[in-house]
């Protein structure tokens, strides 16, 4: 068993209380809606925050329902001696999953669901970064998953690009997460957890679990992951609802950096008066 | 006026056919889009037909780039060079130093072949520097060979701040020693 010697680990297999009481509850799918009372293809309601951690130089928080993400950017800082000569600035990416995020404890090392997480969200945030911007150096991001509740993935992805973004790192587009949970015929966009880990049932079919980052404005995916087994018709009618989700959580992460960039960001006419006069002809 | 436009990376801005690209954005299918989160505004330059159109945030990331003056802490000398812990690019700050280097060759632009590094820097020294190149996978490589360029602050022996008196020797207020020093000119930035 790998483990922190210095640590006090708490026992492998505790489980909340809650674990026994309400597992036996079961799904509402009758009339296609789901559990918790919205369409198949409804979002939860998302809240957006940046500028949680004070130390980093960028940092987002991140609601979906109840699947609650946080994550740190650090940088442009120095490539550690290691690493060869790049023009290019690198990205890293590192998801973590709280210990008292899931149902079961998670360990505090990275197991292989975080290594392979990670990965994913380099993949989607990197075409979007403009790595040339920065040579020779490289940019931080640290995701900690606080609670999941299903999405956690695609979560991760959104909280990423809005912590860059909030970071001042340059980029081409910011990137949108959203998935998509195919149960037989039911196609449940932005699933929680229960929805998410559901033991295989009656129906014969597709199963399976598609994430898509997304840059929105340029209208192209980033990144790409697809769990379990879907008919190709399934798993394109899949995808194309994932993208319609993640347009739908772009105006509020649009909101929130305009909004946050007005209140962080001094404008130009306090700095001086010259390039304001100069703006004006210039605005509509 | 209306308060300044705020856009996000990926933001449409205009079309090529009216602005040139500036600062902060990036040209795609004809079109001006936005690299980061901040005010876009438009600027005539004179000569040029087109408005740039930049976008500007204050928290822009800055590393060091050819050519910018960047200001350093010495951390050791040797014989052949010293090196430093880039803490400033112009006139932003660093969160975290970044590694430069500053070759014998390259403290002043007189005299290269009689050089010797501790007569110019000390450990503990506060440079400015101009960046050469950005040098190997370890350190930038940084040049002192302008008047305006060497050590800034420097404490001596007694540990008072000394008082440049000539281009190269400082003196130290305390005891009236003198030690040597690449000493920088320094200039008053107009704002």
């Amino acid at each position: 068993m790998p483990g922190d010697s210095r640590r006090i680990a708490g026992p492998q297999d505790s489980r909340a209380p809650h674990w026994f009481g309400r597992q036996q509850e079961t799904h509402q799918e009758a009339g296609g809606t789901r559990q918790d009372g919205r369409g198949d293809h409804d979002l939860r309601p998302v809240y957006l925050h940046t500028g949680v951690v004070s130390q980093a130089t960028g940092s987002a928080y991140m609601e979906m329902g109840q699947t609650k993400v946080i994550a740190a950017v650090y940088g442009p800082r120095e490539i550690s001696r290691r690493e060869e000569f790049t023009m290019k600035g690198r990205l890293c990416c590192e998801l973590k999953f709280a210990t008292f995020s899931c149902r079961q404890r998670r360990q505090h090392i990275q197991d292989n669901q975080e290594r392979d997480g990670s990965l994913i969200v380099l993949q989607a945030l990197e075409p979007a970064v403009c790595l040339d911007k920065f040579p020779k150096s490289q940019v931080d991001v640290y995701i900690t998953v606080l609670q999941d509740d299903g999405s956690a993935l695609a979560a991760a992805i959104t909280c990423a690009a809005l912590g860059l973004a909030d970071a001042g790192v340059m980029m081409y587009d910011v990137v949108v997460g959203c998935s998509v949970r195919q149960c037989g015929e039911d196609q449940w966009l932005d699933p929680s957890v229960r929805e998410e880990f559901r033991p295989e049932v009656e129906s014969a079919g597709d199963h399976g679990m598609v994430t898509v980052g997304l840059l929105p404005s340029l209208n192209q995916v980033s990144a790409l992951v697809l769990d379990g087994h879907l008919q190709q018709q399934t798993a394109v009618q899949a995808v194309k609802t994932c993208i319609s989700g993640c347009q739908g959580i772009y105006p509020i992460l649009k909101d929130c950096l305009v909004s946050s960039t007005r209140r962080n960001v001094p404008s130009l006419e306090q700095k001086s008066g010259q390039t304001s006069t100069d703006g004006q002809n210039g605005q509509t | 006026m209306a308060a300044p436009r705020v856009c996000v990376p990926g933001e449409r801005l205009v079309s090529t056919a009216d602005c040139e690209s500036g600062r902060g954005t990036y040209v795609h299918h004809g079109y001006i889009y936005s690299c980061l989160a901040g005010y876009m505004h438009k600027r005539n330059l004179d000569g040029k037909e087109l408005p740039i159109v930049e976008v500007i945030r204050q928290k822009e990331d800055a590393v060091p780039r050819i050519g910018s003056i960047v200001t350093g802490k010495v951390t050791s000398v040797s014989g052949r060079m010293c090196k430093c812990a880039i803490t400033c690019v112009e006139r932003t700050t660093l969160r975290e130093p970044f590694r430069g280097l500053i070759r014998k060759e390259d403290v002043r632009a007189t005299e290269k072949d009689r050089v010797e590094m501790y007569k110019c820097f000390r450990p503990g020294d506060i440079v400015l520097a101009r960046v050469l190149s950005l040098g190997d996978a370890n350190c930038y490589l940084l040049s002192t060979a302008e008047n305006e360029l060497g050590v800034v602050l420097a404490l001596s022996e007694a540990g008072a701040q000394m008082v440049p008196v000539s281009w190269s020797d400082m003196q130290c207020p305390k005891t009236g020693s003198k030690e040597f020093r690449k000493v920088a000119k320094v200039q008053l930035q107009q704002e």
